[in-house]
Protein backbone atom coordinates (compact mmCIF):
# COMPACT_ATOMS: atom_id res chain seq x y z
CA UNK A 1 0.00 0.00 0.00
CA UNK A 2 1.19 3.60 -0.53
CA UNK A 3 2.16 5.75 2.05
CA UNK A 4 0.26 9.10 1.31
CA UNK A 5 2.66 11.74 2.61
CA UNK A 6 0.83 14.66 3.94
CA UNK A 7 2.31 17.87 4.71
CA UNK A 8 1.36 18.68 8.31
CA UNK A 9 0.76 22.19 8.56
CA UNK A 10 0.80 22.92 12.15
CA UNK A 11 2.25 21.20 14.93
CA UNK A 12 1.82 21.48 19.22
CA UNK A 13 4.15 21.37 21.44
CA UNK A 14 3.28 21.10 25.38
CA UNK A 15 4.37 24.23 26.88
CA UNK A 16 3.00 23.06 30.54
CA UNK A 17 6.06 22.00 32.35
CA UNK A 18 8.36 24.78 30.38
CA UNK A 19 5.68 27.35 32.14
CA UNK A 20 6.13 25.52 35.56
CA UNK A 21 9.88 25.67 35.57
CA UNK A 22 9.38 29.19 34.59
CA UNK A 23 7.06 30.12 37.52
CA UNK A 24 9.22 28.40 39.93
CA UNK A 25 12.26 29.87 38.77
CA UNK A 26 10.81 33.35 38.70
CA UNK A 27 8.82 33.22 42.03
CA UNK A 28 12.39 32.48 43.35
CA UNK A 29 14.04 34.98 41.75
CA UNK A 30 11.46 37.52 43.18
CA UNK A 31 11.73 36.38 46.53
CA UNK A 32 15.16 36.47 46.76
CA UNK A 33 15.80 39.46 44.98
CA UNK A 34 17.47 42.25 47.00
CA UNK A 35 17.92 45.58 45.16
CA UNK A 36 21.17 47.59 45.03
CA UNK A 37 20.92 50.99 46.64
CA UNK A 38 20.59 53.68 44.40
CA UNK A 39 24.46 54.45 45.00
CA UNK A 40 25.57 50.42 44.06
CA UNK A 41 23.84 51.08 40.39
CA UNK A 42 25.57 54.35 39.80
CA UNK A 43 28.68 52.85 40.87
CA UNK A 44 31.55 52.87 38.23
CA UNK A 45 33.95 50.72 39.96
CA UNK A 46 34.37 47.26 41.64
CA UNK A 47 35.67 46.11 44.22
CA UNK A 48 37.26 43.07 44.64
CA UNK A 49 36.56 42.32 48.55
CA UNK A 50 38.64 39.91 50.37
CA UNK A 51 37.98 35.96 50.65
CA UNK A 52 37.46 34.86 54.32
CA UNK A 53 35.69 31.59 55.49
CA UNK A 54 32.21 31.57 55.56
CA UNK A 55 30.79 33.72 58.34
CA UNK A 56 27.16 34.19 59.48
CA UNK A 57 27.51 37.90 60.01
CA UNK A 58 26.07 39.86 57.30
CA UNK A 59 25.87 43.12 57.11
CA UNK A 60 23.53 45.59 58.67
CA UNK A 61 20.60 47.10 56.43
CA UNK A 62 20.48 50.03 58.20
CA UNK A 63 22.06 53.21 60.15
CA UNK A 64 24.84 51.86 58.12
CA UNK A 65 28.08 54.01 56.34
CA UNK A 66 30.43 52.70 54.31
CA UNK A 67 34.07 53.86 53.52
CA UNK A 68 35.02 52.62 50.18
CA UNK A 69 38.16 52.42 49.19
CA UNK A 70 38.46 51.08 46.02
CA UNK A 71 40.91 51.55 43.15
CA UNK A 72 39.46 53.54 40.14
CA UNK A 73 40.74 54.21 36.74
CA UNK A 74 38.25 57.58 36.83
CA UNK A 75 36.23 60.11 38.52
CA UNK A 76 33.90 61.99 36.46
CA UNK A 77 35.61 61.27 33.52
CA UNK A 78 39.09 62.24 34.80
CA UNK A 79 41.67 59.60 34.81
CA UNK A 80 43.21 59.01 38.36
CA UNK A 81 44.23 55.32 38.11
CA UNK A 82 44.70 55.14 41.87
CA UNK A 83 42.96 54.35 45.24
CA UNK A 84 40.22 56.48 46.10
CA UNK A 85 38.23 57.02 49.53
CA UNK A 86 34.51 57.47 48.85
CA UNK A 87 31.64 56.82 51.29
CA UNK A 88 28.68 56.11 50.94
CA UNK A 89 25.47 56.24 53.98
CA UNK A 90 22.59 54.14 53.36
CA UNK A 91 19.97 56.03 55.20
CA UNK A 92 18.46 58.69 53.00
CA UNK A 93 17.69 61.45 55.61
CA UNK A 94 20.56 61.13 57.14
CA UNK A 95 22.65 60.89 53.92
CA UNK A 96 20.97 64.19 53.03
CA UNK A 97 21.45 65.87 56.04
CA UNK A 98 24.76 64.99 56.00
CA UNK A 99 25.83 66.18 52.78
CA UNK A 100 23.57 69.31 53.18
CA UNK A 101 26.40 69.88 56.50
CA UNK A 102 29.63 69.96 54.49
CA UNK A 103 30.72 72.96 53.57
CA UNK A 104 31.88 73.79 50.02
CA UNK A 105 30.47 70.58 48.34
CA UNK A 106 29.84 71.44 45.06
CA UNK A 107 26.49 71.65 44.19
CA UNK A 108 26.15 68.74 41.76
CA UNK A 109 27.88 66.25 44.10
CA UNK A 110 24.87 66.89 46.69
CA UNK A 111 22.34 65.03 44.89
CA UNK A 112 24.49 61.92 44.64
CA UNK A 113 24.26 59.27 46.65
CA UNK A 114 27.94 58.64 46.82
CA UNK A 115 30.91 60.97 47.95
CA UNK A 116 33.52 60.19 45.28
CA UNK A 117 37.27 60.50 45.64
CA UNK A 118 37.19 62.68 48.54
CA UNK A 119 40.30 63.71 50.82
CA UNK A 120 41.40 62.00 54.43
CA UNK A 121 40.16 65.53 56.27
CA UNK A 122 36.97 65.52 54.26
CA UNK A 123 36.54 61.49 55.24
CA UNK A 124 36.93 62.51 58.71
CA UNK A 125 34.16 65.64 58.47
CA UNK A 126 32.01 63.52 56.83
CA UNK A 127 32.26 60.97 59.62
CA UNK A 128 31.81 63.02 62.27
CA UNK A 129 28.91 65.33 60.77
CA UNK A 130 27.59 61.35 60.16
CA UNK A 131 27.75 60.81 63.90
CA UNK A 132 26.68 63.91 65.39
CA UNK A 133 23.35 63.27 62.84
CA UNK A 134 22.52 59.59 63.85
CA UNK A 135 25.23 58.02 66.57
CA UNK A 136 23.58 54.65 65.72
CA UNK A 137 25.03 54.94 62.39
CA UNK A 138 27.73 51.46 62.08
CA UNK A 139 30.83 52.59 59.71
CA UNK A 140 32.02 49.75 57.59
CA UNK A 141 34.91 49.48 55.50
CA UNK A 142 34.47 48.16 52.19
CA UNK A 143 38.55 47.74 50.69
CA UNK A 144 39.78 46.38 47.50
CA UNK A 145 41.80 43.49 48.62
CA UNK A 146 44.58 44.68 46.02
CA UNK A 147 45.70 48.26 47.68
CA UNK A 148 48.15 48.69 50.18
CA UNK A 149 47.54 48.71 53.68
CA UNK A 150 47.82 52.01 54.23
CA UNK A 151 45.45 53.23 53.13
CA UNK A 152 42.62 51.06 55.26
CA UNK A 153 45.26 52.46 57.78
CA UNK A 154 44.83 55.95 57.75
CA UNK A 155 40.69 55.56 57.55
CA UNK A 156 40.89 53.55 60.65
CA UNK A 157 43.27 56.32 62.12
CA UNK A 158 40.42 58.60 61.05
CA UNK A 159 37.43 56.31 62.27
CA UNK A 160 39.24 56.23 65.38
CA UNK A 161 39.61 60.14 66.35
CA UNK A 162 36.27 60.62 65.60
CA UNK A 163 35.20 57.47 68.06
CA UNK A 164 34.35 55.27 65.60
CA UNK A 165 36.15 52.26 67.21
CA UNK A 166 33.93 49.20 66.35
CA UNK A 167 33.30 48.64 62.37
CA UNK A 168 33.13 46.16 59.91
CA UNK A 169 35.21 44.91 56.98
CA UNK A 170 33.09 43.90 54.66
CA UNK A 171 34.09 40.78 52.66
CA UNK A 172 33.54 38.03 51.00
CA UNK A 173 33.03 34.12 51.12
CA UNK A 174 35.30 31.75 50.20
CA UNK A 175 34.75 29.74 47.41
CA UNK A 176 34.53 26.22 48.24
CA UNK A 177 34.62 24.45 51.49
CA UNK B 1 -5.27 13.50 23.18
CA UNK B 2 -7.13 15.94 25.31
CA UNK B 3 -6.84 13.86 28.03
CA UNK B 4 -3.27 13.57 27.79
CA UNK B 5 -2.55 17.33 27.87
CA UNK B 6 -4.51 18.50 29.69
CA UNK B 7 -5.99 22.35 28.58
CA UNK B 8 -3.07 22.74 26.80
CA UNK B 9 -4.88 20.71 23.83
CA UNK B 10 -5.25 21.73 20.15
CA UNK B 11 -8.34 23.59 19.03
CA UNK B 12 -10.42 20.74 18.47
CA UNK B 13 -10.63 20.30 14.47
CA UNK B 14 -14.30 21.50 12.93
CA UNK B 15 -15.21 18.51 10.73
CA UNK B 16 -17.15 20.11 7.89
CA UNK B 17 -20.24 17.95 6.95
CA UNK B 18 -22.64 16.16 9.06
CA UNK B 19 -21.06 16.88 12.21
CA UNK B 20 -21.50 20.60 11.58
CA UNK B 21 -25.36 20.25 11.45
CA UNK B 22 -25.18 19.22 15.33
CA UNK B 23 -26.66 21.76 17.51
CA UNK B 24 -24.90 21.32 20.73
CA UNK B 25 -21.62 19.79 21.39
CA UNK B 26 -19.91 19.13 24.39
CA UNK B 27 -16.69 20.62 24.92
CA UNK B 28 -13.95 18.26 25.84
CA UNK B 29 -11.16 20.53 25.81
CA UNK B 30 -10.48 23.86 24.99
CA UNK B 31 -7.46 25.91 24.16
CA UNK B 32 -5.93 29.13 25.38
CA UNK B 33 -3.05 30.81 24.04
CA UNK B 34 -0.28 30.82 26.26
CA UNK B 35 2.63 32.47 24.54
CA UNK B 36 2.01 36.03 25.97
CA UNK B 37 1.99 34.49 29.49
CA UNK B 38 5.02 32.78 28.82
CA UNK B 39 6.37 36.29 26.97
CA UNK B 40 5.34 38.42 30.07
CA UNK B 41 6.81 35.09 32.74
CA UNK B 42 10.16 35.11 30.85
CA UNK B 43 10.83 38.70 30.70
CA UNK B 44 10.38 38.47 34.32
CA UNK B 45 12.19 36.08 35.09
CA UNK B 46 15.22 37.56 33.32
CA UNK B 47 14.87 40.61 34.90
CA UNK B 48 14.93 39.32 38.29
CA UNK B 49 18.05 37.16 37.08
CA UNK B 50 19.57 40.03 36.09
CA UNK B 51 18.99 42.82 38.98
CA UNK B 52 19.25 39.99 41.94
CA UNK B 53 22.91 40.09 43.62
CA UNK B 54 23.41 36.26 44.78
CA UNK B 55 26.54 36.56 47.12
CA UNK B 56 25.10 39.08 49.27
CA UNK B 57 28.51 40.45 51.59
CA UNK B 58 29.37 39.79 54.85
CA UNK B 59 31.50 41.22 57.59
CA UNK B 60 34.09 41.17 59.63
CA UNK B 61 33.55 42.96 63.13
CA UNK B 62 36.54 44.71 64.25
CA UNK B 63 37.12 46.93 67.34
CA UNK B 64 39.96 49.42 67.91
CA UNK B 65 40.78 50.87 71.15
CA UNK B 66 40.41 54.83 71.22
CA UNK B 67 42.70 57.23 71.17
CA UNK B 68 44.80 56.46 74.47
CA UNK B 69 48.27 57.63 75.58
CA UNK B 70 48.56 55.75 78.45
CA UNK B 71 51.15 53.45 78.10
CA UNK B 72 49.94 49.88 79.49
CA UNK B 73 52.37 47.43 80.81
CA UNK B 74 52.27 44.47 79.56
CA UNK B 75 54.61 40.82 80.37
CA UNK B 76 56.54 40.61 77.19
CA UNK B 77 56.27 36.32 78.05
CA UNK B 78 52.32 37.08 76.88
CA UNK B 79 53.22 38.41 74.37
CA UNK B 80 52.72 36.93 70.99
CA UNK B 81 53.83 39.47 67.82
CA UNK B 82 52.81 38.98 64.38
CA UNK B 83 54.25 40.72 61.52
CA UNK B 84 52.87 40.70 57.81
CA UNK B 85 55.99 42.40 55.29
CA UNK B 86 55.14 44.73 52.18
CA UNK B 87 55.92 40.96 50.49
CA UNK B 88 52.98 39.15 51.73
CA UNK B 89 55.41 37.18 54.02
CA UNK B 90 54.28 36.75 57.89
CA UNK B 91 56.54 36.08 60.61
CA UNK B 92 55.50 35.32 64.20
CA UNK B 93 57.48 35.18 67.55
CA UNK B 94 56.91 35.24 71.14
CA UNK B 95 58.15 37.91 73.52
CA UNK B 96 61.31 38.43 72.71
CA UNK B 97 62.31 35.54 70.23
CA UNK B 98 63.66 35.57 66.62
CA UNK B 99 61.30 36.46 64.64
CA UNK B 100 60.30 33.26 62.27
CA UNK B 101 58.87 33.05 59.26
CA UNK B 102 55.25 30.67 58.56
CA UNK B 103 52.80 30.53 55.90
CA UNK B 104 49.55 32.70 56.53
CA UNK B 105 47.58 29.16 55.99
CA UNK B 106 49.76 27.39 59.24
CA UNK B 107 48.76 30.64 61.32
CA UNK B 108 45.98 28.65 62.97
CA UNK B 109 47.99 26.30 64.59
CA UNK B 110 50.65 28.29 65.70
CA UNK B 111 47.75 30.55 67.63
CA UNK B 112 46.09 27.54 69.03
CA UNK B 113 49.11 26.00 70.68
CA UNK B 114 50.61 29.13 71.60
CA UNK B 115 47.23 30.47 73.03
CA UNK B 116 46.55 27.71 74.69
CA UNK B 117 49.69 26.80 76.63
CA UNK B 118 48.44 26.29 80.14
CA UNK B 119 50.90 29.03 81.76
CA UNK B 120 49.56 31.84 79.78
CA UNK B 121 45.96 30.96 79.26
CA UNK B 122 43.52 33.76 78.40
CA UNK B 123 46.75 36.15 79.18
CA UNK B 124 47.97 35.33 75.64
CA UNK B 125 48.11 39.49 73.88
CA UNK B 126 48.08 39.43 69.74
CA UNK B 127 49.63 42.49 68.28
CA UNK B 128 49.67 41.99 64.52
CA UNK B 129 52.57 44.71 62.63
CA UNK B 130 51.28 45.48 59.20
CA UNK B 131 53.72 46.94 56.78
CA UNK B 132 52.12 50.00 54.75
CA UNK B 133 52.89 48.26 51.71
CA UNK B 134 51.59 45.13 52.52
CA UNK B 135 47.51 44.07 50.69
CA UNK B 136 45.09 44.44 52.27
CA UNK B 137 43.79 41.07 51.31
CA UNK B 138 46.45 39.52 53.01
CA UNK B 139 46.36 41.41 56.10
CA UNK B 140 42.73 40.06 56.28
CA UNK B 141 43.59 36.34 55.54
CA UNK B 142 45.54 36.39 58.79
CA UNK B 143 43.01 38.18 60.87
CA UNK B 144 40.85 35.09 58.89
CA UNK B 145 43.24 32.66 60.73
CA UNK B 146 43.00 33.86 63.95
CA UNK B 147 39.39 34.21 64.32
CA UNK B 148 39.37 30.82 63.16
CA UNK B 149 41.74 29.78 65.40
CA UNK B 150 39.32 31.17 68.17
CA UNK B 151 37.07 28.09 67.86
CA UNK B 152 39.36 25.61 69.64
CA UNK B 153 40.72 28.40 71.82
CA UNK B 154 37.39 29.53 73.13
CA UNK B 155 35.94 26.14 73.54
CA UNK B 156 39.06 24.81 75.53
CA UNK B 157 39.17 27.71 77.94
CA UNK B 158 35.19 28.06 78.26
CA UNK B 159 35.49 24.01 79.93
CA UNK B 160 37.54 25.39 82.84
CA UNK B 161 35.56 26.86 85.93
CA UNK B 162 36.41 29.95 87.67
CA UNK B 163 36.98 29.95 91.43
CA UNK B 164 33.29 30.61 92.12
CA UNK B 165 32.45 27.66 89.67
CA UNK B 166 31.67 29.75 86.69
CA UNK B 167 32.68 28.70 83.36
CA UNK B 168 35.72 31.23 82.35
CA UNK B 169 35.37 33.43 79.59
CA UNK B 170 37.62 33.77 76.74
CA UNK B 171 39.08 37.23 77.16
CA UNK B 172 40.54 37.85 73.53
CA UNK B 173 43.24 40.51 73.40
CA UNK B 174 44.57 41.48 70.15
CA UNK B 175 45.83 44.65 68.41
CA UNK B 176 46.54 46.27 65.04
CA UNK B 177 49.80 48.41 65.18
CA UNK B 178 52.17 49.79 62.00
CA UNK B 179 55.48 48.09 61.27
CA UNK B 180 58.03 50.41 62.42
CA UNK B 181 61.77 50.79 61.39
CA UNK B 182 62.74 48.49 64.12
CA UNK B 183 60.55 45.60 62.91
CA UNK B 184 61.51 46.10 59.08
CA UNK B 185 65.29 45.55 60.35
CA UNK B 186 64.18 42.76 62.71
CA UNK B 187 63.04 40.73 59.83
CA UNK B 188 65.43 41.79 56.93
CA UNK B 189 66.40 38.91 54.99
CA UNK B 190 64.87 36.26 56.69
Amino acid sequence: MPKVKKKRLSFVIDMTPLVDITFLLLTFFMFTAKFKTEAESQQKFFIQRPKVTADTSKIPERNLAIVKIAIRDTVDGVVVNDTTYNYELINESDRQQVWASLEGLPEKMKAKPMLENISLDMLSTVIRNTRITNPKTMFAIDADRRIRYKWVWDAMEVMRKNRATIFNYVTEKKSGL
Amino acid sequence: MSGATGGLSAPERIKRGKLSKRKKRKRIGFALDMTPLVDITFLLLTFFMFTTTMAAPQVMEMSIPPEVDVQIEVKENELLTLRLRNDGKLFWNMANDEPKPVEIKDLRKIAETENLRPEIQNKLITVFKVSDDAKYGDMIRVMDELNLAEIKISEVITQKKDDKGNPEKRKRKFTLAPLDTADVSLIRGL
